[in-house]
């Protein structure tokens, strides 16, 4: 889909890197576990201590990168909010689970189920603001963000919406990962994540988690990080092959040798990685670039993709560690982000500076 | 961009009927599904409205091996599906970019309550716990088909298939398909009867909607699908229209996670949305299936929400569910084929068990099934936890 005018006004986010400014994406942590759960802020600065008790930690993360994300794109309230999560609240609908299995299905309290649904994110967040606009909730695996963003960029083209506030929010708990690891998606061993993806060593990567919120708007204003130019969402169109993306690139009159960044979801896990690299060739090594192995895999990383390209295009550079030659990109007008999941869901998201 | 959005085909499996026609029977006759559950295994004796089919049965129906690793949930919307598919002429290798958008919330939970502990401690079950999220139970429907090149999962509770089908129409209209089969499934879980039933909101008895002494809802479960095209691929295509899709609404009502607004705000801005998208007024609504669960506050505040939008004079209304029982993620699709049946064959189907008015609306639901019945455009209401309100409106393609 192409898009006519919408920027990405405003960004927030909570990570497994503490820092996510481009000061803090040139000098990110590197991790020695499977495992990595988020650098949580003091969740009582911003809820008083009843709320923060309440509310599930997903929620918690949601509403402050949301109230973030507005505030940085100086929009009260947003025209709509929607969400894409991969398992939506995971911990409280583990917390019902468990208690039904273990009594029986007797003396269950309602809080973990009211709050098990995946569309509490976005309804949370609704209620917070008094938001009663379009509201959604996409669950669509590894690419749960993009379908979110697809419809809010629907609503936007259609001229219902003029802003609209898009989160991608994922939490790790040990059971999830004891089961993704059972289905192969971690290493056993990791000695350094930021050197995930260039010292492949087979399958799997580690696991991560986050929120991140983005406020896109139709109007460009001092703010504004990017121009989103076009977006494409496929479904087993048996890898997504190189004139396919060429096509996608003419539709918005440019080749790949315009794209200065081709920014993907390698991760470390060689199946995950073949796919991308087969466009090593096209655009050139020193294109190639990644942000797995700085935050994770989880159902909606590919939000702090388009979060970090964000960040970077703003700033006119990316950071060496995010790129795969090791050297950073000083010059970025256009960054195209190629995201799938499996190799059955593909994502394109074509970025340019404003 | 806003080409009309025609209804070439659908598709339904609740517990009134397997398919449109024995749907449509029971509609007429007013036989309701609400009884003792039979298939699924829980200590609760409330009353439920189970599809009749086993999956056995719906394996064996859809050429399906027995041991092949498909959830209830999957299974529903694959009988579902294959039926619009066929009403609409897809099949497999049609030169058309076709979607498949399926709402649902429980997804594989059916299986993983079954397996959980086995998910955490061994190999055992691990097909399941990839069929467990509710996207891997889109592609697994969206497979059995191999004609989709887009998939997507949209979950806002008990409006998931209304949103599925909002947002059918709207990647049509932006050229991004030309064909959305979009809809919902959901199967009766140990772990949502447990939810709602933590929250007291079912009735012990076969539900009330809108009447006085209502005291909950039934859960029922089901899939439908419509099939969503232009005007312009219909035509081409040769394929006649059931009718249109002529508006759509979608507000929250930003009030509480479990709980509508009284007033119902997030409902009369979803209904008076869908109104204008259709360029229409609400005195040519000729009917209006309501989301009508037979909580004591959905019927309160969807009632209000009807008065503000309507008047005290509103169109027929009558809710459905207690016939098919509260199809959740499901019941905007349900709801979408009830309502295209009641204006194709003209009748207003009853709100069946309705005794005693509720003294706080001036309006009260259609008793008794009205036949004939002239509608020329209906409006279906989907309301979900989180306020996610969502209404469609259909309408005769002869207007």
């Amino acid at each position: 889909m192409k898009l006519n005018q919408v920027y990405i006004n405003g960004i927030g986010a909570i990570s497994v890197q503490p820092d996510l400014s481009i000061n803090g994406l040139a000098n990110p942590l590197s991790f020695r576990q499977n495992y990595v759960r988020c650098a949580d802020p003091n969740f009582r600065d911003y809820f008083d201590p009843m709320a923060a008790r309440r509310m599930s930690k997903i929620i918690k993360r949601a509403i402050i990168t949301a109230d973030i994300a507005l505030k940085d794109a100086q929009v009260e309230l947003p025209d709509a909010v929607i969400s894409g999560t991969g398992l939506g609240c995971v911990e409280e609908t583990e917390k019902f689970l468990d208690a039904m299995i273990q009594n029986e299905e007797k003396f269950l309290q309602p809080t973990y189920f009211i709050q098990s649904t995946h569309n509490t994110i976005s309804s949370q967040i609704a209620i917070k603001l008094g938001c009663r606009g379009y509201n959604n909730t996409y669950i669509h695996r590894g690419v749960s963000f993009e379908n979110g963003l697809i419809d809010a960029l629907l609503q936007m083209n259609k001229k219902d919406i003029q802003t609209a506030l898009v989160t991608g929010n994922d939490e790790m708990t040990p059971n999830y990962h004891i089961l993704l690891g059972r289905l192969g998606y971690w290493k056993t061993e990791i000695e350094d994540s930021l050197g995930i993806i260039k010292s492949p060593n087979g399958p799997g990567s580690f696991a991560g988690e986050g929120s991140v919120s983005i406020v896109l708007g139709s109007v460009r204003n001092q703010n504004s990080y990017t121009k989103l130019q076009a977006i494409d969402l496929s479904y087993k169109p048996g890898g997504l092959s190189v004139e396919y993306i060429r096509e996608f690139l003419r539709g918005n009159n440019l080749t790949t040798d315009d794209i200065d960044v081709f920014l993907t979801g390698m991760n470390g896990d060689a199946p995950n990685d073949e796919v991308y690299k087969a466009f090593e060739t096209v655009f050139g090594e020193n294109k190639m670039a990644c942000y797995r192995h700085l935050t994770g895999t989880y159902h909606t990383s590919s939000a702090f993709g388009l979060l970090i390209a964000a960040t970077c295009i703003k700033h006119k550079m990316v950071p060496a560690p995010l790129m795969l030659s090791g050297n950073s990109c000083n010059k970025v007008k256009y960054i195209l982000l190629y995201n799938h999941f499996l190799n059955n869901d593909h994502s394109l998201i074509l970025l340019s500076a404003c | 961009m806003n080409c009309r959005i025609l209804v070439s085909g659908m598709g339904i499996v609740s517990g009134i009927g397997n398919n449109t026609d024995e749907t449509l029977a029971s509609l007429l006759e007013t036989r309701t599904a609400i009884g003792e559950l039979r298939h699924l295994n829980t200590i609760h004796r409330l009353p439920c409205a189970e599809v009749r089919l086993s999956d056995s049965e719906m394996k064996a129906m859809l050429g399906i091996p027995e041991n092949a690793v498909y959830t209830r949930t999957a299974l529903l919307a694959i009988v579902a599906t294959r039926e619009a598919l066929k009403m609409s002429c897809i099949e497999k290798g049609i030169p058309k970019r076709i979607a498949f958008i399926n709402g649902t919330t429980v997804g594989g939970m059916e299986k993983s309550e079954l397996y959980y502990t086995d998910f955490l401690t061994n190999d055992n079950f691990n097909e399941y716990i990839a069929a467990h999220d509710c996207g891997a139970c889109t592609e697994i429907i969206a497979d059995y088909f191999e004609c989709f090149s887009y998939v997507s999962t949209p979950s806002t509770a008990c409006s998931s298939a209304a949103n599925a089908i909002m947002l059918g129409a709207d990647l049509i209209r932006a050229g991004i398909v030309d064909i959305a089969v979009a809809g919902g499934t959901e199967c009766i879980t140990r772990f949502h009867l447990n939810g709602f039933n933590s929250l007291m909101i079912l009735d012990k008895q076969v539900c009330r909607p809108f009447d006085e002494t209502r005291a909950g809802l039934n859960l029922g479960e089901g899939a439908a699908y419509l099939v969503l095209e232009s005007e312009e691929t219909a035509r081409l295509r040769g394929i006649s229209a059931i009718c249109e899709l002529s508006g759509y609404g979608n507000a929250c009502d930003a009030y509480h996670q479990t709980a509508s607004s009284p007033e119902g705000i997030g409902a009369s801005l979803a209904m008076k949305k869908a109104l204008a998208s259709a360029h229409l007024q609400p005195a040519e609504i000729g009917y209006i299936n309501a989301h009508g669960t037979g909580t004591p506050n959905n019927d309160e505040s969807e009632g209000n929400a009807i008065v503000h939008v309507f008047g005290e004079k509103p169109p027929f209304v009558s809710s459905t569910k207690s016939l098919t029982g509260h199809t959740t993620s499901a019941a905007g699709g349900v709801e979408a084929v009830i309502s295209i049946l009641a204006m194709k064959h003209g009748f207003i189907p009853a709100n069946y068990n309705f005794g005693e008015p509720m003294k706080s609306l001036p309006f009260e639901p259609v008793k008794a099934k009205i036949e004939p019945a002239e509608i020329n455009h209906v409006l279906s209401n989907s309301f979900g936890f989180g306020g996610n309100n969502s209404s469609l409106i259909f309408s005769k393609t002869d207007n």
